[in-house]
């Protein structure tokens, strides 16, 4: 009944009917499972990373663990899973398979080797059973292989370039893209390594390896087996922020294509991470969340948006925001304050706590009205109160060059 | 018997915790009588500090228990909510019973010695306990006169239905073992023998009398008083009210009256009459609903002209009444309809008119026109060193203003005695 935005785009010469593909992870570690995804209408799947017949993988369960609040449990989300416990012949066979059944779409596998020949073979049998795309994991967070334990591929410039050589020298025509990690001392190295090394683009980025936490009533790590326990690799919501600058940074220094991943949520989540950089987006923690349904939400949230900014098509976002990004030290100087808006304020008072413990004392309280009043000569404008204000009565408001202008609250929806 | 309300989960506490907003200088701690600080206590139920949480409500209100229980809240911290202006107010009372029923009172005390002084303090109820708590902090000791059972009027006639007999007892247990140095069952009626032996004296009887209605046939078989039928029942006796009830009132003590006589017998018709009509009851809305969802039903706009029988009661002969502006306190006048009088068939008559402090005590100590104990802002009576609060002074309210008043007398007559040595 209504009319559908085209969202449909090349991504390195393979048709995408919509910028939203399911990343390597259990979504996609089952056939029935990505069958299931890829019906549900996401553009693709990258299947959860495989390796050569001889690599071991024991996992160990649970491997799940999250943070967050009672209201908001699963902030971010961790994991201690290992790659996929397929191997490569069975990999093949399932994206035949997957291939025959959903042509249009777009059938990627994942994998990660550890000497020259497992890499090649990996990347040979996966193009002789009809592959689109091959990603390479060089961030598993898990210990990689090939490289020191715990330590991650693509945390050594050296080895992300030569690896990703023997990649792209097998690939050939199909398009490699290189998965890297966010936790790395210069993320633009690492990608000027990879366009040295001809690969068509990188997954930016991976899980992050943090430790989810300690119970400190039993001094276990979480999650805890039988006492003990393991970093994690931490995805979701949390780290959505580290997401966008890894995007960012590279989009702004290197020029290769970007599929961007990590904690995307929403709609408006993967537009932000194209507006930086990423020509598309992969999800994994929201589907573990809320399912496969969610797609709906992603596709006409994301229409709309196309529709209401005149925008033709998904492609036209990417990197839109980039050239507003700069170094703090080139922005302009100006001489912001808090404007409150009194009506609209409900008299909690956090502004003026917020400001009086953790500002520059800017803000009155009428104790008998229960109102916050700013003294301009205090307030340089710094926005604390703005953040804390339940209601959003706040903004920012300057006047530079005789003309007023307003910095709003943005941050949810 | 099963509870109306469960209390609160972790999660649901967790949960609605997380909507409150942590007002600066906080409405709802500043309307609770008993300024429990209610952020403070919430945000420890964020952070999963229970103890910390138990401690806070303690602290500022020795009858913790009863009022997560019973406290009026919407008159008191929820009426205020800032939370309100952006959807419902918090359900502060739920998550203060939350943290009372799921732990225990907090023995971590460290109390000095009681080297100031005793004082008596005639009534235990919870403005009398409550002072002997704050005075016990401050380094007196205290002894308690009790006519009936301590506790005061919520340990003697709320029904356990909606205050449980282990919750009562353990806070009372805890308040007279940890608080308390002597508790006295006896009937003070005059103070100026206790003024002699103690260095002050607090007055908190409450209102131990009940008022008699005026009307013909109250002395027939079958009419009562609602607080004594209260106390009987609460005591474990049966109440002896028959098949149709008539309660005559419209405020707390109606309405528990009536829910406890329903609840003794479901197949008892309790009817409440009051003279108003249902937007002017007096009692608190949450137990208007919960006496309605049992079953009691109301004549309003009725007033008694007589209770009619020969020996028993047969019957509640009425007129109706229209509402017809206010009085000069705001308060909805009724005048009787000529000749609408009708009678009302019925076996028992339960009166809850109001309550009065006993007339026979305290020879000495001035009175209000209605019979109350005078005093000042500083609870001192006519009498140098005798202090009262409470219902006894306030007339009819809440547990927790009599708290409130409680410890208000305790900062009084420590320093009283302070200044007299
Ligand atoms: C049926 C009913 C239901 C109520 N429901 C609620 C409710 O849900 N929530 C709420 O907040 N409030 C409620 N109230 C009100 C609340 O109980 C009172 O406001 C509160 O108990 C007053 O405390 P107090 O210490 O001043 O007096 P009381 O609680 O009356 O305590 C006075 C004590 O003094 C004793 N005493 C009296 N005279 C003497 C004497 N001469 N010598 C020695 N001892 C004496 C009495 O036996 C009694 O124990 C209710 C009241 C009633 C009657
Ligand atoms: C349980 C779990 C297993 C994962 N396994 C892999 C994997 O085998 N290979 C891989 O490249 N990424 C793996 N990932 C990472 C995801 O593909 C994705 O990069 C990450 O979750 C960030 O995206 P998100 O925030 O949308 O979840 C895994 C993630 C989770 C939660
Ligand atoms: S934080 Fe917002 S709502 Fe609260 S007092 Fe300040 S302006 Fe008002
Ligand atoms: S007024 Fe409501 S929102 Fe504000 S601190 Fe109190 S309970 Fe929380
Ligand atoms: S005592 Fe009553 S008013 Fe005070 S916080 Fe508790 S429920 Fe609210």
């Amino acid at each position: 009944m209504y009319r559908e935005h085209d969202l449909s785009y090349d991504f390195l010469g393979i048709h995408l009917e919509n910028p939203f593909i399911l990343s390597a992870a259990p979504p996609t570690d089952e056939l029935d499972i990505a069958i299931d995804g890829l019906t549900a209408g996401w553009a693709g799947v990258v299947l959860k990373t495989t390796s050569v017949k001889s690599n071991p993988v024991n996992l160990k369960h649970p491997m799940m663990s999250s943070f967050g609040t009672a209201a908001h449990k699963l902030w971010g989300l961790g994991n201690i899973d290992l790659i996929s416990q397929y191997h490569i012949g069975e990999i093949c066979e399932r994206i035949t398979a997957l291939k025959h059944m959903f042509p249009t779409k777009m059938i990627a596998a994942s994998i990660m080797g550890s000497k020259k020949e497992d890499w090649q073979s990996l990347v040979w049998q996966l193009k002789k059973a009809g592959v689109d795309l091959i990603e390479c994991s060089f961030s598993c967070p898990q210990g990689s292989m090939g490289e020191a334990p715990g330590r991650m591929l693509a945390q050594s410039v050296e080895a992300t370039e030569k690896v990703a050589r023997w990649v792209k020298e097998a690939a050939g025509e199909t398009p490699v893209l290189i998965k890297i990690t966010p936790q790395v001392t210069d993320i633009v190295e690492i990608a000027r390594a990879l366009k040295r090394a001809g690969v068509d683009g990188v997954t930016a980025s991976n899980s992050v390896p943090a430790l989810i936490g300690v119970d400190v009533e039993t001094l276990e790590p979480r999650p805890s087996l039988f006492g003990e326990g393991a970093y994690s690799g931490m995805t979701g919501m949390a780290i959505k922020p580290l997401t966008l600058r890894t995007i960012a940074e590279i989009a702004r220094h290197v020029d290769i294509t970007i599929s961007g991943n990590g904690g995307a949520y929403t709609w408006s989540d993967a537009a932000e991470l194209m507006a930086v950089g990423a020509s598309n987006v992969q999800f994994c923690t929201l589907p573990m969340h809320y399912g496969f349904g969610t797609i709906r939400d992603l596709k006409s949230g994301l229409a709309d948006f196309l529709d209401r900014k005149s925008y033709a098509s998904p492609l036209d976002i990417v990197g839109k925001a980039l050239g507003s990004i700069k170094g703090q030290e080139e922005l302009v100087t100006p001489h912001s304050h808090s404007d409150i808006d009194v009506e609209a304020c409900i008299g909690c008072g956090n502004c003026f706590r917020a400001c009086s413990d953790g500002a520059h004392r800017a803000i009155l309280w009428d104790a008998e009205k229960r109102k916050p009043s700013v003294d301009d000569e205090k307030c340089p404008g710094c926005g604390q109160c703005m953040q804390v204000c339940p209601v959003n009565a706040i903004r920012m408001k300057e006047e530079l060059d005789g003309k007023v202008h307003y910095f709003e609250f943005k941050g949810t929806h | 018997m099963e509870e109306f309300e469960k209390t609160l989960s972790w999660q649901q506490a967790a949960i609605e915790a997380e909507r409150c907003l942590y007002c600066y200088d906080a409405p709802c701690q500043a309307k609770c009588p008993a300024h429990v600080p209610v952020p403070e206590f919430i945000q420890s139920i964020r952070s999963g500090n229970l103890h910390g949480a138990r401690t806070l409500l303690q602290d500022a209100h020795p009858f913790i228990e009863t009022c997560g229980r019973i406290c009026p809240e919407e008159a008191f911290c929820q009426s205020v909510c800032t939370r309100s202006k952006i959807d419902a107010p918090l359900r502060i009372r739920e998550l203060h019973r939350f943290v009372t029923d799921s732990s225990d009172p907090s023995d971590r005390m460290e109390l000095p010695e009681a080297t100031l002084g005793r004082v008596a303090i005639i009534g235990a109820g919870p403005a009398g306990l409550s002072c002997a708590r704050e005075l016990r902090v401050r380094g007196f000791l205290c002894d308690v006169f009790e006519a009936r059972q301590v506790g005061g009027v919520p340990s003697q006639e709320v029904s356990t239905h909606r205050y449980p007999l282990e919750v009562e007892e353990r806070e009372i247990r805890f308040l007279t073992s940890a608080f308390v140095a002597n508790v006295r069952p006896e009937r003070v009626t005059d103070v100026k023998p206790l003024v002699a032996e103690y260095a002050a004296v607090f007055v908190a009887t409450g209102l131990p009398s009940e008022t008699d209605m005026s009307i013909e046939g109250t002395q027939l078989a079958g009419v009562h008083h609602a607080r004594e039928l209260l106390r009987a029942m609460k005591s474990g006796a049966i109440s002896g009210a028959g098949n149709r009830v008539g309660v005559i009132g419209g405020g707390n003590v109606a309405i528990e009256v009536a829910s406890m006589l329903r609840e003794e017998d479901p197949t008892r018709d309790v009817m409440v009459v009051y003279r108003r009509g249902i937007k002017e009851l007096k009692a608190f809305k949450k137990e208007i609903q919960e006496a309605t969802e049992i079953g009691v039903t109301y004549q309003f706009l009725a007033i008694p002209d007589k209770v009619v029988g020969s020996r028993h009661v047969e019957g509640l002969q009425v007129t109706q009444t229209h509402l017809c502006g206010e009085d000069e306190s705001g308060r909805c006048r009724f005048e009787p309809l000529p000749g609408s009088s009708f009678i009302i068939p019925l076996d028992t008559v339960v009166v809850a008119i109001g309550q009065r402090v006993d007339e026979d005590v305290f020879p000495g100590l001035a009175r209000s026109d209605s019979g109350l104990i005078s005093a000042g802002e500083n609870m001192q009576t006519s009498m140098p060193g005798v202090y009262a609060g409470g219902d006894a002074v306030h007339g009819a309210q809440t547990v927790v203003e009599a708290v409130r008043d409680g410890k208000k007398a305790a900062e009084q007559i420590a320093s009283f005695v302070a200044g007299g040595e």
